[in-house]
Parts: structure tokens; sequence; C-alpha cells
């Protein structure tokens, strides 16, 4: 056996990587289990040991009218009470920065006179606790969010609600000491109140002896119950506080009685005296008031008769005024038509003026071009005649006359020249008879006798011609004297003629010049005519108008009058007005000190009225620790985690134990040989399978403690803590959930070893002699897709390897498959929570509720002044919508009485303005549900919780009555539990007339960058008491729900590692179990990186195969989560947005690459030399 | 005179076991001509696979020199001993190291497709016998007809050199004749070195040179001039 037992160790050894997967995959669902499931007892045993170390009460008892000190003797004399400790209580307002801020002012728990413990004892977190007056602790949840400091003070207002502070407390300011918190108070809910908007934003603690109340406000009791022994969260405990609620019940009427015989009657007669006084004054005031509205009214109308007066006269001058207009505009046209008409006459004249002119012209320029032709006509003939005259006398006549004297002269030659011829021819002759004489003796020489004869004869003839000559020359000279006589006579009758002919011209010409003349003096007297008209024309124009401007001017000076008359009037109206409005102002003023002194007396009427009331309906209010907020969601709170812890990890162990079976059978089908030699040896198959029983066991065992260990150590610690953003309480007290333990590491270890064995005895059922021998390698087969021929040629030679190969080994197929798609579905399932969470703000605030601000208004308020702020609120334009609301809060008994819910019911004054902040619709449909006169609309979650369904008749408890109704409607919402109804049917159910008290305000988009401005300006306002604006709120909202993204991160993480592991081992199966393949291609000379491509081919396919079935898991995980996790006050949606499914998708894809990363060094070292060993 | 082919100088490998070292090759020297046949013999343990390893490209060496047709393989790194198993060695296995999941085909497929210059793998089929089972997954096939796959999808790759270890030890006497003889087949007419481990040295004269190793050392190199062929052979 020894052998044996080195055999497991050294197999330990030698597989480390399967056994340390084994081991870690144990550990993981163990440790995730185990630790989750701590979370939950362990958060409820830090409450029940905190309750009990801090003594926390059983029974608180209110009282609306205190206790005195009897009452306390009374309840101390009770069988059932153990101890009891009165105590003090008050709500104070501290305004800062305009906002008010409700405080609960608690005294400080004291030792109680009886048994000398301190009931409810806070836990001092830093500082110490007040130890004199004006000092105060503040609580831890509050001052961790907020700006103070200790040593820093709180001062409250003076008044609340017109009750002065110093009534009720000493001092008004505080000095914070130290920080704590208290049992009473274990959430981050401070409880309602009655003042301000009804909600308490954090307490404070001071010493007892701080508060001026004679009566305490609130007794707190521990009981037999708490002493019994039973946990407080058992049914046992409950019971019996049911039993003691009773009782002390019974003590609070009999109490009740004696308080309304003693005080109640004192307060009675305070409140008739007053009631007296506040008529008196009342009658007064108002008969002030009525004789300054008369006095007022009377000057009123004078004024308006007066008015009327002088608007009469001006109506008539304006009267008269028209008709002169009238008038004017008669004569404005009959001067026009005057005009108008001579104009015409004017022109007529000038147009026969002009034709005159043109007649004229015309004419003239007939005589002026005959007379220029005529002239010219003479003025030829005379040039001609002057020629004639200058050529006749200048040229003829001298010619002739030279001739003429040229002929004389020949005359006289020739006569000259007959003369001496006829001398000579005597001196010849004489000559001839005589002898010569010497000097002619040449001549006569030669011929002297014959020449001389000759000579005779020659001159006889040229005697003969000259006397011819002479007789030509005279007959010339005669004709030419008479030719020139007759030309001269000639010119003369030229002459003649033209002076004929220029005394006709002129004569002529004198005759057009005088006719012209005469045309010209027509014409002119015409002109002179044309101008006296243009001129009496003239004068008539200026002279109408003239006319007319003084008639106007007339006008002109009556509308002025007729002005100043108006402005007179305004001016005297104006003073009328004013004088009028002073003496409104003066009775306002008289009225609004009446209202103020009739105020007075009335608040002081409605005090004493009030404390009557209070006192006449007195009443205790017997409480157990379920009514303390948030103590029954503790036990809720670590439900719902629980729920979580449950689901997800059953789902995490169901995967670990898929890859446990894997890796198991595997391991056995390994050592196949060694099975068959230990059993040929003689080993019983006892002893054999012992080793892979061991082997398990030891790996799922560590597993399992490791995980545990690690897991209770860690995650219960986040969990809380993400829960002490909603909770105060001590330090986590961690409970081991042995059962838990022992559940989840039982499943672990059970699966592995049975897994284990079932494969080896498995094997053992072989003979040895098989055993021995290699077992046949799996088979080869056509796959399926193989005969879809089409398909099958067309894939590659590595893609159909791949496909065979994934078919081949269908059980890994399917076990990666399942855990790849586990790990998917988890992550989707982890964000799919948180998606479900973030959207819950955006559709509560974006879809259904749609405000901005809240104002509360102050109680004191009457109907009429309610009106009135609503009418101002209507006027703010900043506003898109204002509603008034009355939001009261009631509360719904469910689980037979033993949980309550508190919620708002919710009742809009005006209908249609309430449908545009208040979304009523169904969740699926979205179809408008309509709020009617009969019946409640109620929101989903709350109809869940309650159990109730549409309608359905619930009941429950609103201002303190009882009372039942119908749902009429189911309506969506995720933040918070709503009632709405209408304001008839709240008078139907309660009788009585609703009581608006809150203000809910929609700010239009331009203004929303100052809301805080308008809320600034609105706290002005006497009548609203506080203002809460939804982005402040939103932003604590979200951090509460950011809470819950811890849980998310974990669980993605888990889911995360879990991928790893799971596809880790599964790589590792693939890769143990194809060694000898691999080896052998990598002999072929595959490269490392062809090798695992060859690999992880089918790896990645599986991966993608999960991860894609895990989408629609990781979608119904979300939903299983969610509806898991469902608080009374939180209805989540079910929502997966896309993103989620592809990180989830995404995620797991980048773990198995991870795993490959990894596994490719463990391939890359496979030994080649394994391929040529022989088959094991 | 041929070439030699392959070249082993003085190559030692040893195996560290704890604080024993074992020389699996003690300093191995040797050459083979191009297109021998070439026969390893030696008993168990004497370093015959440790020099096919080493020749293979399978294993390394920690001292001296191989030379293969020319190339020093002696100090190549991891991805150039792959290129030089894929293009330059045919390995058959003593146990065939089929893919279960491939068909004969897609055996010799799953060699052929990461070479450059491979035979069609119908060819090396039916240059192999096996024409008629090609589709058949190894689980269908013989042990001779399997080592036959085996054979197919080394020669497909057109090796330089056909390794086999011991390819008839996991065979029956004929089956084993029959495989000795595709290989001698091969050897002759394709002209392939071929080098072939075994302990049985009955089957020596089929080689035209028979190495005998011991204990990590050649002991003889002979040249046989006469090769018989394998038929002659009774063992």
């Amino acid at each position: 056996m020894k052998a044996l037992r080195k055999n497991i160790f050294r197999e330990i050894k030698n597989t480390k990587s399967r056994f340390i997967s084994i081991l870690a995959i144990i550990a993981l669902s163990t440790g995730f289990f185990t630790g989750v499931k701590a979370s939950s007892p362990s958060m409820m045993e830090t409450g029940r040991q905190y309750f009990e170390d801090q003594n926390l009460m059983d029974i608180r008892l209110v009282s609306t009218v205190g206790f005195d000190d009897n009452d306390i003797r009374k309840i101390k004399e009770m069988d059932c009470t153990v101890d009891v400790m009165p105590s003090y209580m008050a709500d104070l307002i501290i305004s800062q920065d305009n906002i008010d801020t409700t405080v609960r002012v608690y005294s400080l728990p004291e030792k109680t006179d009886t048994n000398d413990r301190i009931i409810n004892e806070p836990v001092v977190v830093e500082g110490r606790l007040p130890q004199k007056s004006g000092e105060c602790v503040i609580e831890s949840y509050y001052y961790n969010i907020s700006d103070y400091h200790i040593g820093d003070t709180i001062k409250f207002n003076e008044k609340v609600q017109g009750k002065d502070t110093a009534d009720t407390i000493k001092n008004l300011e505080y000095k914070i000491t130290g920080v704590v918190y208290t049992p009473v108070h274990i959430t981050y809910q401070r409880g309602n109140t009655t003042v301000g908007d009804g909600s308490v934003s954090f307490f404070i603690m001071v010493p007892s002896d701080e508060f001026i109340s004679e009566r305490y406000t609130n007794v707190y009791v521990t009981t037999t119950a708490g002493e019994s022994g039973y946990s407080d969260l058992s049914d046992e405990y409950k019971e019996l506080i049911e039993a003691q609620t009773e009782e002390y019940e019974n003590l609070s009427k009999d109490r009740i009685r004696e308080f309304n015989d003693t005080t109640l009657k004192d307060a009675r007669q305070e409140l008739d005296d007053a009631k007296k006084e506040y008529a008196d004054k009342k009658a007064e005031a108002e008969k002030e008031i009525s004789d300054g509205i008369k006095k007022l009214a009377d000057g009123e109308k004078e004024l308006n008769d007066k008015l009327l007066e002088a608007e009469e006269k001006l109506a008539q001058g304006e009267k008269e005024l028209e008709e002169s207009k009238a008038k004017l505009s008669d004569g404005q046209k009959e001067y026009a038509d005057g005009i108008e008409d001579a104009k015409n006459k004017l022109a007529d004249a000038q147009q026969q003026y002009s034709d005159g002119k043109t007649a004229y012209s015309k004419a003239k320029l007939e005589y002026d071009t005959e007379i220029a032709k005529a002239q010219n006509q003479l003025n030829a003939a005379e040039t001609e005649y002057n020629t004639q005259y200058s050529l006749f006398y200048g040229t003829t006549k001298p010619q002739a006359e030279t001739r003429l004297t040229l002929l004389k002269t020949g005359i006289d030659l020739c006569n000259e020249g007959i003369d001496k011829a006829e001398q000579e021819i005597q001196k010849l002759t004489d000559r001839l008879e005589s002898p010569l004489q010497i000097g002619e003796s040449i001549e006569v020489s030669l011929d002297p006798d014959e020449k001389i004869n000759e000579q005779i004869d020659s001159l006889n003839e040229k005697l003969k011609e000259y006397r011819q000559k002479l007789d030509e020359y005279q007959k010339q000279y005669d004709e030419g004297i008479k030719q020139l006589a007759e030309g001269e006579k000639k010119l003369n009758k030229a002459k003649d003629q033209l002076d004929d002919a220029k005394s006709q011209f002129e004569e002529k010409k004198l005759e057009g010049a005088q006719k012209l003349n005469e045309a010209q003096i027509q014409l002119d007297e015409a002109q002179s005519k044309l101008d006296i008209g243009k001129l009496e024309y003239e004068t008539a124009m200026n002279t109408g108008l003239l006319e007319l401007q003084a008639a106007q001017t007339m006008i002109s000076e009556g509308e002025k009058e007729l002005e100043n008359g108006r402005s007179e009037l305004e001016k005297q109206k104006a003073a009328g007005l004013q004088a009028l409005k002073e003496g409104r102002e003066k009775l306002a003023t008289g009225k609004a000190e009446a209202r103020t002194k009739l105020n007075e007396a009335e608040t002081k009427l409605k005090d004493a009225e009030k404390t009557i009331d209070k006192l006449q309906d007195a009443k205790w209010y017997v409480y157990d620790r379920d009514s303390n907020p948030g103590y029954s969601n503790l036990e809720e709170d670590a439900l719902r985690v629980d729920n979580v812890a449950t689901v997800f990890p059953i789902f995490f162990l169901l995967v670990a134990a898929l890859v446990c079976l894997t890796t198991m059978t595997r391991m056995v089908e390994e050592r196949r040989t060694e099975i068959g030699t230990l059993k040929a040896l003689g080993y019983s198959n006892l002893s054999i399978a012992a080793k892979y029983f061991i082997y398990a066991a030891l790996a799922a065992v560590a597993g399992s403690v490791i995980g545990a260990a690690i897991g209770i150590a860690t995650l219960p610690f986040i969990i809380i803590d993400t829960y002490s953003m909603m909770y105060t309480l001590p330090t986590t007290k961690l409970v081991i959930p042995w059962d838990s333990f022992a559940f989840s590491a039982g499943t672990g270890i059970l699966c592995t070893c049975l897994v284990a064995t079932i494969a080896c005895f498995g094997e053992l059922k072989i003979r040895p002699a098989t055993l021995m021998r290699p077992k046949a390698p799996k088979p080869g087969k056509r796959i399926l897709l193989e005969h879809i021929t089409p398909l099958w040629k067309h894939m590659n030679f590595t893609s159909k390897v791949t496909a065979r190969n994934l078919f081949r080994y269908k059980a890994r197929f399917l076990m990666t498959v399942i855990g790849v798609a586990g790990c998917t579905a988890l992550i989707i399932g982890g964000l799919g929570l948180k998606d479900s969470i973030t959207v819950i703000a955006d559709r509560q605030y974006k879809e259904i509720s749609i405000y901005d601000e809240i104002y509360a208004l102050s109680e004191a308020g009457t109907a009429d002044e309610k009106a009135y702020l609503m009418s101002q609120f209507h006027a703010d334009k900043r506003f898109s919508e204002t509603l008034l609301v009355s939001q009261n809060w009631t509360t719904f008994s469910y689980n037979n009485n033993r949980n309550k819910l508190n919620l708002r019911a919710i009742i809009g004054e005006n209908n249609e303005q309430f449908e545009k902040i208040f979304i009523l619709r169904d969740r699926q449909t979205h179809e408008k549900i309509e709020l009617d006169n009969n019946g409640i609309v109620i929101n989903e979650r709350l109809a869940e919780v309650i159990g109730a369904k549409l309608g359905d008749t619930v009941s429950f408890t609103l201002n303190d009555d009882p009372y039942t109704a119908k749902v009429t409607g189911i309506t969506e919402n995720y933040a918070g539990n709503f009632m709405y109804m209408t304001p008839e049917f709240y008078q139907r159910l309660t009788g009585k007339e609703t009581e608006y008290n809150i203000v809910y305000t929609q700010v239009a988009p331009e203004a929303k960058s100052n809301e805080r401005e308008i809320a600034n300006e609105w706290m002005q306002n006497e009548d609203i008491v506080t203002v809460s604006m939804l982005n402040e709120q939103l932003d604590s909202i979200l951090d509460m729900l950011d809470s819950l993204n811890v849980i998310v991160f974990v669980l993605v993480i888990c889911a995360g590692l879990l991928a790893v592991v799971v596809l880790y081992n599964l790589t590792n199966i693939n890769i143990a179990e194809r060694v000898r393949e691999i080896a052998t291609i990598k002999v072929l000379g595959f490269y490392n990186s062809e090798t695992a491509n060859y690999i992880y081919r089918e790896n990645i396919i599986l991966t993608i195969v999960g991860a894609g079935v895990g989408l629609p898991l990781g979608k119904l995980l979300a939903t299983f989560i969610v509806m898991a996790i469902q608080m009374d006050m939180v209805m989540y949606p079910q929502q997966v947005n896309f993103i989620s499914y592809f990180i989830g998708f995404a995620l797991t894809l980048i773990f198995s690459m991870l795993v490959n990363f990894i596994m490719y060094f463990k391939m890359k070292k496979i030994s080649m030399v394994e391929s040529l060993k022989s088959i094991e | 005179m041929m070439k030699k082919f392959v070249e082993f100088d003085n190559v030692y490998k040893r195996y560290k076991m704890g604080e024993v070292t074992i020389n699996a090759a003690n300093g191995v020297s040797f050459s083979i001509d191009e297109g021998e046949f070439a026969v390893v013999v030696g008993l168990s343990g004497a370093g015959k696979t440790t020099v096919l390893n080493i020749l293979g490209g399978i294993d390394s060496c920690d001292e001296g020199r191989i030379m293969v047709g020319g190339k020093d393989i002696s100090h190549l790194g991891g991805k150039e001993l792959a290129s030089y198993r894929r293009y330059d060695i045919g390995f058959v296995f003593q146990f065939y190291n089929l893919i279960p999941n491939l068909t004969a085909k897609e055996n010799v497929e799953l060699a052929t497709q990461i070479c450059r210059n491979s035979m069609d793998a119908d060819t090396a089929l039916d240059s192999v016998g096996l024409s008629e089972r090609k589709n058949n997954f190894p689980s269908q096939l013989s042990g001779g007809e399997q080592q036959r796959v085996s054979i197919a999808r080394a020669l497909a790759k057109k090796p330089k050199l056909l390794l086999c270890d011991e390819p008839t030890g996991a065979l029956d006497y004929n089956t084993g004749k029959n495989i000795l003889k595709l290989l001698q087949t091969k050897c002759r007419e394709d002209g392939m070195t071929v080098v072939l481990i075994t302990h049985n040295s009955a089957i020596t004269p089929m080689a035209n040179r028979v190495i005998n190793m011991r204990s990590g050392k050649v002991i003889s190199n002979v040249i046989n001039p006469n090769p018989v062929p394998i038929e002659q052979i009774e063992w």
C-alpha cells in the first residue's frame, strides 16, 4: 500500500496543473457560495448583537399629549415591563442658505432608575457625549455626508411653525461634541414629522434637562419578551411582543380617560376665553374696515361724477370743432373748384393769344419773305441797271467817243491828206510847168517829167483814197454818234423802269408793314388782356387761400383748446385717482393691521384649538421594534443578499461539477494501462479506485477549504460594506454558514469523487489484458456535415479537420459550451443587474414623476391663502407646471400585519396639472391610467408587496385613521411607493376636506439653469416652509443605488475567474488528449503558430458558440436576480442593455484568448519525442 | 565516388536524469551517401533513436556537427528546424502516428498542405498501393496499411531524406517485410536516401550501408556492395 500512496502523491506532483485546476474550480464555487451565503447571517447577527449590546427597547410609547410621571409610574408597574426610560423628542428647524432642514432632537438616553441600564444606548464614534448645557452629539450617518465637524455649532430657528423654539428647548445653539449612532435608527431613514416638508434630515441628542416640556414625549420600555432569550427576529419573540403591545394599549386607554378628566377641562376653558376675545376683536376690526370701505366708495363716486361732467364739456367742444372742420373742408373744396375754373379760362385765353401770335408770326414771316424777295428782285434790277450804266458810261461811251475822236482825227488827217495831196498836185503841176527847184533835183533828176506825172497820179490816187476813207470815217463817226445817243436813250429808259419798280416796291413794303403793325397791335392788345386775366386769377387765388388759412388757424386754435381741456381733465382725473388710491392704501394698511391683529388672535385661537384637538383625541401609540425605520428592512435586505447568493453559486457549482467530471474522466482514461497493470498484479478494485478517489477528494477538500476561507474572509465584508451605505451598524460580526459550506463543499467533493470512482470502476470492469493494451483511440467518423457535400467541398482542409474534431468529442463540445455559456451568462447577469439599477432614476424622474422642485407650505395657511399662493405660482413664468398637492403618509400593513409599509398618499388639486407631473400608466402597454372618483391608484411594487390586484379592496391607515378603498389602477413606478386619489374621493372616503400642503413644480427649460435661485427666491415667501430640488435628491438616490455595483463587480470578477478556470481546464484536457497528435504534426514540420492554430480553432469556435448560448441565458439570469433582490421600496425595471451583452460576449472571448495564450507556451513545450513513444 | 549526403562528426547528446548524466550519443561519427539505403542497427539504448531524432530535427545535439545535403543542421533554431523538417525530412514512425480523426487521404494532405513542392495525395497513396482505401479512417485500416499511409505521408512531401524509426516494429512478419520492400523499392527507384533504424540485425543485408551502434558510439560503418532483395531475407 505504501507504493500506492507514493503513486498518489507522485500523480499529484506530475499532474500539478490538473490537480490545481480541480482545486481552483472547487475553491471558486465553494468560496463564492459560502462567501455570499455568509453575508446574510453575518448581517443579521451583526444587527442582533448590536441590539442586544445597546439594549434596544422592545416597546416605544408615544403619546399625542405626552406622558406625565403618573403615566410613567403606571407603565413601570406593569408585569411585562422590565425597564422604562422616559425621554423627550422635538423636531426643530435649521435655516442655512435659505434652506430649511428639519432636525430631530432627542434627549440623550439615560440610566434608568430601576435597573441602572441605558436603553437604546448610543455608540460614540468620535468625540464625547455632551457634558453641559449647550452641547450635543450628532448622528454619524449625516455627519459623514454633511459639512459638520466636531466643535461646530448647530443653530435652530427661533420659531418652528409659529411656536417659539425657546418654549421647547433651553438653547438655540448647540455645540457638537461628538458623533454617535443609535440602534433606534439603523438606516438612513429618519422618519416623518409634521414640521417642514415632512421628513427629518438628521437627529442630534442633547441631555434630557435641556428640554423645557413637563411631559415626556417618548417612553422606551424593555419588556420580558426581550429578556426571554428568544432572538428578536424569531417568531416567538414577535408573538410575545404582539401580546405585550396589546397590554400597553389597554393601559393607554385608562390613562387617556384620566387625562381627559383633568388636563383637557382646563384647556377647554382657555379656548373659550380665547374664542371670545377673538370674536370681539374681529367685530371691531370688521366695523372699522367697513367704514373705511364706505368712505372710499363715496370719494370714488364723487370723483367719477366730476370726471363725467368734464368729459361731456370736452365732447361738446369737440363736436363744434368737428363742425368748423367740416365747413373748412367745404370752403377748401369751393376754393379749389373756383381756382380750377379760372385756370381753365385763363388757359383758353392763353390758347387764343398764342394762336394769334402764331398767325402773326406766320404773316410776318410771309411778309418778310416776300419783301426780301421783292427787294432781291429790285436789287438785281438795280445792279443790272448800274452795270449797264457803268458799262455804257464807263466803257461803251468812252470807247465810242475815243473811236469818234479817232475817226475825227482820221477825218482830219484825211482832210489834211487831201489838202496836202492837192497842194502837191498843185506844186507838181506847177513844177511840171516850172523847172525843178534845186532840192528836188535828185528825184526829179530820175524821172523828172514822167515821175512827176506818176507822182501826180499816185497823189491823185491817194487823194481819192483819202476821200473814200474820209467818207467812210465820216459815216462811221456819224453812226457812232447815233449809236451813242441811242445807248443813252436806252439807259435812260431802264432807269426810268427801275425807278418805277423801286417806287412800286416801296409802296408795297409800306403797305405790308402797315398790315403787320396792325396785327401786332391786335396781338399786343390780346397780350395785355391775358395779363389782366392772369392778374385777376392770381389775386382771386391768393384771397381764397388767405381765407382758408384763416379758417385753418381758427380750427387749430380750437383743437388746442380742446387738448388743453383734455389734459386738464386727465390731470384732475389722476389727482382724483391718486387721492382714491391713497384712500385705498390707507384702507388696505388698516385692513392688514386689523388682519394681523386678527390673525394673531386667530393663531392663538388655533393654537388653543389645536391643543384642545390634540388633547381631545389624545392617544398613545404603542410601537414595537419593527416600527423603527429600517429595522425590518435589515432582515429583508439580508434575505435579498441570500437570494442572490443562492442563484449565482448554484450556477457556479453546476459548471464546476461539469468541469470536474470531464477532468476526472480524462484522468482515469489516461491511466488505463496503469489500472490494467495494477489489476494484473492482483490489486483489488477498491485499492486501485482509491487512488483516483483520494486524488479527487484531496483536490476537492483542499479546494473547498481554501475557497471557503477566502470567500468567507472577503465577500461578506464587501457585500455588507455596500449595505453600510444604507445601514449604520457596528463592525460586521462574521457568522460562518456551516450549512452552506457543508452543502457547497459536499457537492464539490461528492461530484469529483463520485465521478472519479465511477470512471475508475468503468475501466475496472474491463479485463486487465484489454486494459493493458492501449485503448483504441476514438475512431474517426464521418460527421453529418460531410454529407452536405456542397458545403463540405468548399471548406478548406483545416476547417474540415476542425469540424470533425468538434463533433468527434461531443462531451467536450457540450462541456465547453455549457461552461463558457455559464460564464457569459454570469457576466451578463451581473451587468444586467447594474443596467436595471441605473435605469431606475431615468425612468422614474424623466418618465413617471416629472417635477423639479417641491415646495412645502406652512400648515397654518387657509384655503384662500393657498389659492392666492397658487395664483402667484401660476404667474411665475419660470415654472412650466405647478400643482397643489396634498401629500400625507399612509401606512399599509401586510404579511398578517407583521410588516408595515410607509408611503405617500398623493392628492392633486387639479387633475389636468396632476396628469402632467404624475404619469400614471401601465408598465407594459404604457396605457394611461385614469384616476377616477371610485377608488385609489397604487404603484406596481406596492401592489406586489401587499398582494393587491386590480379591483381589490385594500385597507390602510391615513392620518392615523384606518380606511379601505378599491384599487382602480396599478401604475408603473420604480422608486418609492405611492397611492393616488382625487380630492373628491378623499372627501368621500374620509368625510374631510383635502388639506393641501405641497406644491410640485416643473421648471421651464429656459429657467433650468437657475433652479437654485428660483428656490431661494420662493423661500422668501412666508407661506413656504421648505423646498426640495429633485436634482439634489437624485444624487443621493444614485449614490445609494451605486452601492449595488459592488455586488455586480464581485459577480463579474468571479464569472471571469470561472471562465478562465473552465477554459483552462478544458483546453488542458484537449491538449493532453492530443499530445501525440500535436507532436506528430510538429514532426511533420508544422510551425508553432500553425500547431496552435490547429488546436485553437476548435477552442475559439467552442467559445463563440458558448458565449452565444450565454446571451439568452444571461438575460434569464438577470431577470431572475432582479426579481430576487426587489426591495419593498424599489422596483427594478428588467433591462439588459445591448452593451452588457456585448461586454459579456467580449469578456468571455478575452478570457478565452488569455487561456489560449497561456496554453500556447504549454503546447510549445510538448516534445516531439512523444510521437515516437508507444501508445500507452 | 558518391557524394556524402549525411555526415555526423563527433556528435554528443547528454540527458541529465537527476544527478546522473547519460551520454545517449557519445561522439557519434558516420556518413551516408546520397541514394543509399542505410540501416542503423543496435540494441535498445545503443543511441540509434537519439541519432535518428537529431538527424530528423526532432532533437538537438549538445556537441559536434551534423551536415545534411551540405547544410549544417546542428545549430539551427526552433523555427529553422521546423522548416528543415518540413521541406527536407520524411518521417516514418514505429506506431504510424496517423491522426485518427482524418482519413488516409487527409492524413497525407496534412503533410502536403504545408509543403511547397509536394506530391499529390492520391499519387502518394497510389504509389504505396493504397488506392482503394483512401477514404478510410485509420481505425478501419490494418497495421500494414496504416504504415503505408504513414510512408505515403512521408513520401508525399518529396523529402531529401526518409527517416524510418523501427517501421516494422509494430507489424507482423509478412507485413513488416512488405513495408521494408516498399521502402527498398522507393530507395532504388526514386533514388531517395533512406535511413532506417532497427534492433533487428537480420535485415541488414538489404541495406547499402550498415551502421552498427553500441553505447552511444558507432562501432562499425560497413558498405554492403551487394544488397539482397528483402524477399531473400528470412529471420
